[in-house]
């Protein structure tokens, strides 16, 4: 059974009547899935619910195990190879209870107005500051999107792939997942291939970590080799970009409008967005399980790349272990491929006001599709560059990521709490609170970072060394 | 092809009224062209924007920095 009609009768703010709206092929689609919810919510039980779940989830894991990109993945690994099992286990779980604060307001934002992050931001604020924010995004994007290309690559090499196959099956798949034109399908098809990263939790048990250490590092948030260093803080700063950046925000909140969530499914949007935290912080912890064993083994992975990780896991993992590792690195790379480069012609769609929607069919979202087969088209060619400093370019993606992050939260924290376009659904005083914390953590990191690069001996004096 | 034609080739009987009755009025594409109001930053947020702003350069300035000195 369908929701109760809108009251089309008593148009409002000069909107047309029922008669004159024109449907599109987007509006079709995406009202035959709403057909889908509605029937499922107007069931009681534990099934319906359950049906209601799989039928809303998709944005929140999506976006989760997204950032879980080459890169995040790669700074995981970095950090369990240079600091081993302690601080960075609770605190990149702490990144995570981060993200789902931020993104959490993303889904209501989207339910609410049906609007993308974008075009919210230009509309609400003006085209002065909604360019700001979306060069912000599209430099960020498409820096992220080069380092995808990279993992891929690097990954894919451990398999003896020549990089220019690899990416071209990259290219390949990404652009075969939107050949379906419809939301849902390209939604399941990416769930299915972000379900790969969970990978890393075998490769994690074939690790056999000390779970002592680990419930040790839980508990203490200890130890932590070489204290304060500025190798600490790039660390530091690339697992906090492993898990909040702005990309994120305009996904979910795009992806959110796309799916057709309304105010009634907000509880499912949160339940989706935890749900993929909790996989992606599983995926990141076991990656950085599987890597202090380098740390264990005094071996320096200061310059790895994703196949050299594989490779000098191997002896200590085996070859199915660090095979897995590979791949795991490969399927983050994909997954972030297609949600990036989603979220940068979601984006350009809603500031140019061209029609923007993964329902669309080719000829009616040329634009569209055009900026998304482009951009990842253009990254891809980037990474064929030979001689590119490809691990510098990974870890400093991340730390860009961070230090664009609190602008991008200042507009979504004056978006969620805009009375006139949220209604009832404005933030609760403790979640502004919690989303104040987040940007001065994130400030504080950045310019923490900032000291360190300008005067790298300031934290040696600070200890009194 | 106008977007009304384009309508009548995809709906079938009876669809029109299903999609009218399973969307929320702001979710059909062709009404989201309707704009929402602007809304005029007070002092306070602009100074906290423009903060961020010039945070972001400076910040990126720095890595810019940490690049070349990591190049040489």
């Amino acid at each position: 059974m369908p929701e109760a009609p809108t009251p089309w009768d008593s148009p409002r703010n000069g909107a047309s009547s029922a008669a004159d709206v024109v449907i599109t092929h987007e509006d079709v689609d995406r009202g035959h899935d709403r057909v889908k919810v509605s029937a499922a919510r107007a069931k009681g039980g534990i099934f319906s619910q359950a049906r209601l779940l799989w039928l809303l989830l998709g944005p929140g894991v999506l976006v989760m195990l997204g950032e879980n990109d080459g890169p995040s993945m790669l700074s995981y690994a970095a950090t369990g190879a240079q600091f081993g099992i302690g601080f960075f286990l609770p605190f990149v779980v702490l990144t995570f209870g981060m993200a789902i604060i931020v993104q959490e307001m993303t889904v209501r934002l989207g339910s609410a107005t049906h609007r993308g992050h974008a075009e919210l931001i230009f509309e609400r604020f003006g085209p002065f500051w909604g360019w700001f924010s979306l060069v912000d995004l599209g430099v960020g994007n498409f820096l992220t999107l080069i380092t995808e290309f990279i993992a891929i690559r690097a990954g894919l090499g451990f398999f003896g792939v020549p990089p220019w196959a690899g990416v071209l099956c990259a290219l390949v798949l990404l652009y075969s997942a939107l050949l379906t034109h419809r939301y849902w399908t390209w939604e399941r098809i990416t769930l299915a291939i972000a379900a790969g990263n969970l990978v890393f939790v075998p490769v994690a048990l074939l690790a056999h970590p000390d779970w002592h250490a680990v419930g040790h590092a839980f508990g203490t948030w200890k130890p932590l080799p070489g204290g304060l260093t500025q190798g600490f803080l790039i660390i530091l700063l690339a697992d906090i970009g492993a898990t909040v950046t702005p990309w994120m925000l305009f996904f979910q909140q795009s992806a959110t409008v796309d799916k057709g969530l309304t105010r009634k499914d907000i509880r499912f949007g949160r339940i989706d967005t935890v749900l993929g935290a909790i996989l992606a912080t599983a995926a990141a912890v076991a990656t950085m399980l599987v890597t202090s064993l380098l740390f264990t083994h005094h071996m320096s992975a200061e310059n790895f790349q994703a196949a050299e990780f594989a490779q000098a896991l191997r002896p200590l993992i085996g070859r199915v272990g660090a095979s897995l590792f590979a791949l795991g690195i490969v399927e983050a790379g994909m997954v972030a491929c297609v949600t990036i480069s989603t979220s940068s012609a979601y984006a350009f769609g809603e500031v140019a006001r061209r029609p923007h929607s993964l329902n669309l069919p080719i000829g009616q979202g040329r634009a569209f599709y055009s900026v998304l087969y482009l951009c990842a088209a253009v990254a891809a060619a980037i990474v064929l560059i030979p001689g590119l400093p490809l691990v510098y370019v990974v870890l400093l993606v991340n730390v860009i990521a961070v230090l664009a992050m609190p602008p991008a939260l200042v507009f979504l924290y004056l978006l969620v709490n805009d009375r006139e376009i949220m209604g009832d659904l404005v933030s609760p005083g403790w979640a502004n609170a919690l989303a104040t914390l987040v940007v001065v953590l994130l400030t504080g990191a950045g310019v923490l970072f900032g000291v360190s690069v300008i005067a790298p001996h300031f934290f040696a004096l600070l200890a009194g060394k | 092809m106008t977007a009304k034609e384009l309508e009548q080739l995809i709906l079938a009987p009876g669809e029109r009224e299903l999609i009218l009755s399973s969307l929320e009025r702001d979710q059909l594409a062709g009404l989201k062209k309707r704009e929402i109001p602007r809304r005029h930053l007070k002092g306070p947020e602009l100074l906290v924007l423009w903060s961020l702003r010039i945070y972001l350069l400076f910040m990126l300035a720095v890595v810019l920095y940490q690049v070349l000195h990591g190049a040489h």
